[in-house]
């Protein structure tokens, strides 16, 4: 039956061409005795000009030879018979046929060189717009989903599919997403194309078209895309070994930074130290018991010092690896707060700590410890960059998605333009007088508190000094 | 106190550490060495200490089953000592039997408070049924609680749960005990319920429940009620 269609589609214009001569040459036949050969032939023409440009070559001729022996019958006497008296007339009956002829083929071919160029005009712009499409992207999904769509508008397909052998596994897109195809591995595909790279072969493009397979300028367009989409892939790969290359280049920057300073930090509490305690060695140094105790309690303190440090340190190598664990547990707030003061009793004793915590707080998940060693950060810093005798305010209460504890001091404050860089790595606020210490405690807090989905953020007082909030979720 | 008598094993791979507790101690007790666990567990079968102190970063045998098998023959208290970060190797040694933990670098002042409590006899109930600590005051016979002067009221519960904070009073109790203790088997990792019954109970008899002196956190493993 589709044999049948698909014939009958191919003779239709044939027929056409046929009929379209056969109703001119009735028109005329009318006015036949007033009509001069000439006038005749050229209007025979026009059946044969507009069948050839708007069927081809092939109907074209149709008309040329069925308006010759038309044109013989008809209007060429004797009248009614295909035979020819006048010898100027075979003289014109060929000439006709030559001329029809010609004008088929002539027309033909424009034709159809319009439409190749048609046809070639739109291969470009799909092309364009597959380049356009590609331009913008550097993510290789993103790469395949666009070559999919575009691949599957272009062509019409049922289905397609673009396989690519990439790490750590094999990425299949498909475009619909659904298949309609009821399984594509069952269906061979209409067309299938590799995509192959400078080395190696990184997949290929399958399309499904049931109602017609690829014609030879489709086959051809689709191996540009494929060499289009190789382009794009191979870009996007070359941004990422770029990018790559930058975070390596940037973290062996501060991985310098951090030596630098971790060196520095680590052996100022060691000299305070190494100094109290070959001074008590020293036989030559004279020393009452006032400040044998004072050089013992220096030691003490800068060992408790290097001590935080190590555990800084620490906790910053666990957070860059990833291998910080955390142990979400409902706990009540109070509970960190008051473990926090204890932990540092020591400093906290020449200062007043004024505590407003709203009742009936809702218990929270947080990993004690962890949170623990925020507001012990926290604190310490406010302690740094405050006045020895000044007030540490510490105030907890609880929104609607969030438990906020607020941490103020009563210090320098914080310059606006810095509040937001406080948190990254080794940022040191530009201050005259350097309270020590490698920046790193407020972005550890902040890794802290990211990895519990919560918020940090600093602002400053308005009567003066530092407010450091953290929200935490609740549940 | 002839606590000269006293008998206590050091457990540690760091002769820097041995020597700072022999120093610190050897004044008031009776030190014993080892440097690792299979010296440990043969000390602790032939000197026959009363307390032992045991680092668990050993180098042959785990800290945590030097615990286990010594608790298979012996009730001798252990302190275990670790370092930082490391709550649940601390949590396991004292499921496995240890009395108490000291975190890595620890002051001597918080070793004496750990040794004598581990020291204490555990059964309070018959020897002493007052127990005084501060401003806190308990009769365990009458069921008296009475807080700065003040006599409390308490919820069964809490009463529980101070009595057996009391118990082991001085010593550490890990959430999972104290829930297991007070509410049983089941209720093993309800911290919550725990959660919820401490800040009642200091809310009650702490002067400053903010910044308790009475029931102490112990971060990451369990609660303390502190003496004296």
């Amino acid at each position: 039956m589709n044999q049948v269609n698909s014939l009958s589609r191919k003779a239709f214009p044939y027929v056409l061409a046929f009929l379209f001569t056969i109703i001119v040459t009735f028109v005329l036949l009318p006015f036949r005795d007033g009509l001069q050969i000439a006038t005749v032939v050229l209007v025979y023409l026009l059946p044969v000009g507009a069948s050839a440009a708007l069927w081809g070559l092939g109907p074209g001729i149709i008309s040329a030879l069925a308006s010759f022996l038309l044109l013989n019958y008809f209007y060429l006497p004797p009248y009614g018979t295909l035979a020819v008296h006048d010898t100027q007339d075979i003289l014109v009956l060929l000439m006709f046929l030559l001329l029809t002829v010609s004008v088929s083929q002539l027309v033909g071919s424009m034709t159809r060189s319009l439409a190749v160029a048609r046809e070639q005009e739109h291969e470009i712009s799909r092309l364009y717009e597959l380049s356009l499409a590609f331009s913008k992207l550097h993510r290789e999904s993103d790469i395949l989903n666009a070559l999919a769509l575009q691949t599957s508008e272009t062509f019409q397909a049922d289905q397609t599919e673009v396989f690519i052998e990439s790490t750590p596994q094999p990425k299949l897109t498909r475009f619909p997403e659904a298949a309609s195809l009821n399984d594509t591995r069952v269906v061979p595909p209409t067309a299938v194309v590799p995509l192959q790279g400078n080395q190696r072969l990184l997949g290929e493009i399958r399309l499904w078209r049931v109602a017609s397979p690829l014609n030879a300028s489709e086959e051809r367009l689709l191996q540009t895309f494929a060499r289009q989409s190789v382009l794009a892939l191979e870009r996007a790969q070359l941004v990422t070994s770029e990018n790559r290359a930058r975070l390596l280049e940037e973290s062996d920057r501060m991985k310098s930074a951090l030596l630098a300073s971790v060196s520095h930090e680590l052996r100022t509490p060691l000299a305070t130290i190494t100094g109290a305690l070959s001074s008590l060695l020293d036989e030559e140094i004279i020393l009452d018991d006032d400040a044998r105790t004072s050089l013992i309690e220096t030691a003490s303190e800068e060992a408790d010092r290097l001590n935080r440090l190590v555990g800084n340190l620490l906790d910053m190598t666990r957070l860059e690896a990833g291998s910080m664990h955390i142990k979400l547990e409902s706990h009540d707030i109070q509970d960190v707060i008051g473990s926090t003061l204890e932990e540092l009793k020591l400093q906290l004793r020449e200062r007043p700590v004024m505590l407003d915590l709203a009742a009936g707080l809702p218990q929270v998940k947080v990993d004690f410890v962890l949170i623990e060693r925020v507001l012990v950060n926290i604190i310490d810093n406010a302690l740094k960059y405050s006045p020895p005798d000044s007030a540490i305010e510490i105030q907890a209460g609880v929104g609607e998605q969030f438990m906020v504890v607020k941490v103020a001091d009563h210090g320098i404050g914080i310059p606006p333009e810095d509040l937001q860089q406080v948190f990254e790595k080794f940022f040191r606020v530009k201050r005259p007088s350097s309270a020590g210490g490698t920046g790193l405690g407020l972005s550890i807090c902040k890794g802290i508190i990211q990895a519990h989905h919560g918020l940090i953020a600093a602002e400053n007082r308005p009567g003066g000094g530092t407010i450091i909030s953290i929200a935490l979720p609740l549940t | 106190m002839a606590d000269s008598n006293i008998r206590v094993l050091i457990v540690d791979d760091e002769r820097s550490i041995r020597r700072f507790l022999r120093t610190a101690l050897g004044g008031q007790f009776l030190i014993f060495e080892a440097a690792n666990g299979t010296d440990a567990l043969a000390a602790a079968a032939s000197d026959r200490p009363d307390v032992v102190i045991l680092d668990l970063g050993l180098p042959d045998i785990d800290g945590i089953e030097v615990t286990r098998r010594l608790r298979e023959w012996s009730q001798v208290p252990i302190i275990v000592v670790s370092v930082r970060d490391q709550e649940a190797d601390k949590i396991a040694a004292l499921d496995a039997g240890a009395d108490d933990y000291l975190t890595k670098p620890f002051g001597v002042g918080e070793l004496m408070a750990r040794l004598r409590a581990a020291l204490r006899r555990s059964s309070q109930t018959e020897s002493e049924p007052i127990f005084t600590a501060g401003d806190l005051t308990v009769d365990l016979n009458l069921r008296e609680v009475r807080s700065r002067g003040q006599e409390v009221s308490l919820t069964p519960t809490e009463y529980d749960l101070l009595k057996t904070l009391i118990k082991y009073a001085g010593k550490v109790l890990t959430h999972r005990q104290l829930l297991r203790t007070v509410w049983g088997e089941a209720y093993e990792s309800d911290t919550h319920i725990l959660q919820v019954n401490i800040s009642n109970l200091r809310q009650k008899i702490e002067s400053d429940p903010a910044r308790p002196v009475h029931i102490v956190t112990e971060p990451g493993v369990g609660y303390r009620l502190k003496i004296g």
